[in-house]
């Protein structure tokens, strides 16, 4: 498929094949149009289920590396928390940011919406950098997340403890059980058409610690991946690893497997206290 | 009931006519000569037995009550009488073609000089009929599939299957009848179904998958009937470029409701009555049991015809409906009214008035529709019968409201509410009789009252359908 894991030397692979999940050009085109002629209002919101009760380690990192996106930009946004927030979202993805007229959502095209409103991390790196940026989120999105829902949904504990009930909550009988167990099919059938179901737990976790690896690796001593200025790799980093580490599952192996890197483990503190005032939402 | 010929005092075999005749045919018996008018209805007969033939999976003891009555016969005339009325109601089980009616004179044993059998000859259905036809609607085909069974055990039990396959969505529906054996006003009906639409005017597509178990009665006049429903809704936005308020009702709800639904109807037909009145009212009440949402609806349908001079007819119709969140729940909008279009009030867009966000129209709680029409033939056309009988030309004044009602306000400020911005319309059309089921309209409309949100269509409007303001 994608991306050379666990090490990525860009300078060196000439024919390197990105598949950088993003919208069609003509989307692109659309959406920048519409979203540069204004500016961004006070009552931007952004959409995630219900934070006690409802939402997933999946969903609540990829709602947390967003919020985090939009703080490093200083983009204020109101976290708004609805029962049927995956339904409402355009893609059916969490989250999901409304914003005067226009709602987008995912990590990926929020970036854009936001570059064209002339908002950006990434302005001061060059292109080879950008593709390593690119990259790594990419190695972010296939191995982490895809790790997280594996872990949610494939493994019969965790799935039975925790993903199903919560998932389900706010709706009653028989309904419940029906969406829950939709979701765990659908998941189950995208994990088997990407090579994922016959994996094993434990087979699972090595994904997640070769790919903490390489970030630990790109991270090194430095403050953010690329030097001194946040960018939104930062942003889906924590996102997924603050996540992670924060939230209960049936086992702690994965969050061992995180915190077994140190230098991870500060920069989402730091990443923490500079953006989120020491809690985050 | 025809003429019956009687030559002679003795017990001949009589052949009795083929009573498949209509109400409208049914003469007197012409006056016979008094010695033969002797015989047939002062003579007293006794029905000594009822013969049913040609049943095959039909259970016996369900076609007892229908033709008891026979055997209460005392004359020939009462015979036939009742002879027929039996057939009418063994033909309205549903279950039969054809019903033949045979009465002759005892025979064997134990017959009596002035005894009588009847024998109904009856053809049964066959065991599964189906249909087969396509629908074009809005830029989509649709092919649908429906497959009954009648007289599925042998006492009446109907069960239908319908497949419908769009280019889009598909839908199907499975429902069983079983009326009551001796009363088959008296029916249970359980269904299940999965059904899509897309509303447009809501810029929202709605699938429903439900199951529901109705029991109907008549009572008095009227006719009854309790339903207990669960429906899970998904509703979905139909555009990328659907206002937000409907995109935050996207998502899925399931609704667990109990309906009771009462309806006094003495029209003289369906569709364009020439006099009778119709009352429909409708409750239902969600969420008492189980269910994400709970409110209490309430729908009322008042009709009211009158014929005057000339052929003409005076035609006051009246609509009101309320919807009432339990709890501290908000309503949906796959349960809120909606007004509007050449069906409720005409000259406004289809489901296109009243409190909407970007076009896109949410529908209200609370409504009010009232419609007066003066229908008259066709001028010109003075045959009866004739193709020009199917048409009337009308005369309309529509007006109705549609809003949300605070419920923290009293009722005086809701009556205050629903009188304010009163949308009306006026005007006249062409309306064409499908049959006893549909019509077809072709207006030329007037709107008036028009409030700032409301699509109008002022000028021609077409409109199809089975139940019109």
């Amino acid at each position: 498929m994608v991306v050379a894991v666990p090490l990525l030397n860009v300078r060196e692979s000439h024919g390197l094949h990105l598949r950088v999940s993003s919208m069609s050009l003509a989307a692109e085109a659309f959406v920048s149009q519409m979203a540069a002629a204004e500016p961004w209002p006070e009552t931007a919101a952004l959409y995630q289920p219900l934070k006690d009760e409802q939402i997933l380690l999946s969903d609540c990192a990829s709602s947390l590396a967003v919020q985090a996106y939009l703080r490093m930009c200083g983009l204020p946004v109101q976290v708004v928390c609805k029962a049927n927030a995956e339904f409402m979202s355009p893609s059916g993805k969490i989250p999901f940011i409304h914003v005067g007229n226009q709602v987008v959502s995912e990590l990926g095209p929020i970036v854009q919406f936001t570059k064209a409103k002339g908002h950006s991390l990434s302005d001061g790196l060059d292109d080879l950098q950008r593709a390593e940026m690119k990259a790594y989120m990419e190695l972010v999105n296939n191995r982490l997340l895809t790790a997280e829902l594996y872990i949610q949904w494939c493994d019969d504990a965790t799935a039975a403890e925790i993903s199903r009930p919560r998932y389900s909550s706010p709706y009653a009988w028989p309904l419940c059980s029906l969406l829950a167990y939709q979701k765990q099919w659908e998941v189950r059938r995208k994990m088997a058409a990407i090579g994922w179901g016959d994996k094993s737990l434990e087979q699972v976790y090595e994904e997640v610690s070769q790919c903490c690896q390489a970030l630990s690796q790109r991270l090194g001593t430095q403050p953010f991946f690329f030097n001194k200025q946040p960018t939104e790799l930062d942003a889906l980093v924590f996102g997924h690893l603050f996540t992670i580490l924060t939230t209960r599952l049936t086992s702690t192996d994965l969050a061992e497997r995180v915190k077994s890197y140190s230098n991870l483990l500060s920069f989402c503190r730091r990443i923490e206290t500079s953006y989120f005032d020491g809690k985050s939402s | 009931m025809g003429t019956v010929h009687a030559r002679s005092l003795e017990p001949l075999p009589m052949q009795g006519p083929d009573l498949g005749v209509q109400p409208d045919d049914i003469e007197a018996p012409r006056a016979e000569p008094e010695a033969t008018q002797e015989v047939l209805e002062n003579r007293d007969v006794v029905v000594q037995r009822v013969h049913v033939d040609g049943l095959g999976r039909t259970k016996e003891d369900f076609l007892t009550y229908e033709i008891k009555e026979v055997f209460r016969a005392k004359s020939l005339i009462d015979v036939m009488k009742r002879s027929h009325e039996a057939r009418q109601k063994l033909l309205r089980l549903g279950i039969f073609r054809k019903v033949n009616v045979v009465i002759d004179t005892s025979r064997g044993e134990g017959a009596l000089p002035n005894g009588l059998e009847v024998t109904f000859h009856v053809t049964e259905l066959r065991r599964v009929t189906g249909s087969y036809h396509t629908t074009v609607g809005n830029n989509e085909g649709n092919m649908v599939l429906g497959v009954k069974l009648p007289n599925l055990c042998g006492r009446a039990e109907r069960l239908c299957l319908q497949f419908s396959f769009g280019s889009r969505e598909t839908s199907y529906g499975i429902s069983l009848f079983k009326p009551q054996p001796g009363n088959i006003q008296r029916s249970l009906s359980l269904n299940a179904y999965k059904v899509s639409g897309q509303f447009p005017w809501s810029s929202l597509r709605e699938t429903d998958r439900g199951a529901s178990a109705e029991l109907t009665f008549p009572v008095w006049k009227t006719s009854q009937s309790l339903k207990f429903e669960s429906v899970w809704r998904e509703v979905s936005c139909l555009s990328k470029t659907a206002a937000f308020a409907v995109r935050q009702e996207s998502g899925h709800s399931l609704k667990s409701a109990l309906s009771h639904s009462m309806v006094l109807d003495s029209r003289s037909s369906t569709i364009l009555p020439k006099s009778g009145a119709l009352l429909r009212v409708q409750q239902e009440l969600a969420g008492f049991s189980a269910g994400d949402v709970s409110f209490l609806k309430e729908n009322v349908e008042l009709e009211l015809n009158k014929s005057l001079i000339w052929d003409t007819v005076l035609s006051l119709s009246l609509w009101g409906g309320l919807l009432l969140p339990i709890g501290d729940t908000t309503t949906s909008i796959c349960d809120r009214f909606y007004l509007g279009g050449p069906t409720s009030v005409r000259g406004f867009s289809r489901n296109s008035m009243g409190p909407q966000s970007g076009g896109d129209y949410l529908g209200g709680e609370a409504f009010w529709a009232g419609g007066l029409h003066l229908f008259s033939p066709l001028p010109f056309a003075h045959r009866k019968r004739g193709f020009m009988d199917l048409f009337r030309t009308h005369f309309f004044l529509n007006a109705g409201n549609l809003c949300n009602l605070n419920y923290g306000e009293g009722p005086t400020a809701h009556l205050q509410r629903l009188a304010e911005c009163v949308r009306w319309s006026y005007g006249l059309g062409l309306v064409l009789r499908l049959g006893n089921i549909a019509r077809l309209e072709l207006n030329y409309c007037v709107p008036m009252g028009v409030q700032s949100g409301d699509r109008i269509c002022d000028g021609v409007q077409f409109g199809a359908g089975i139940r019109f303001l």
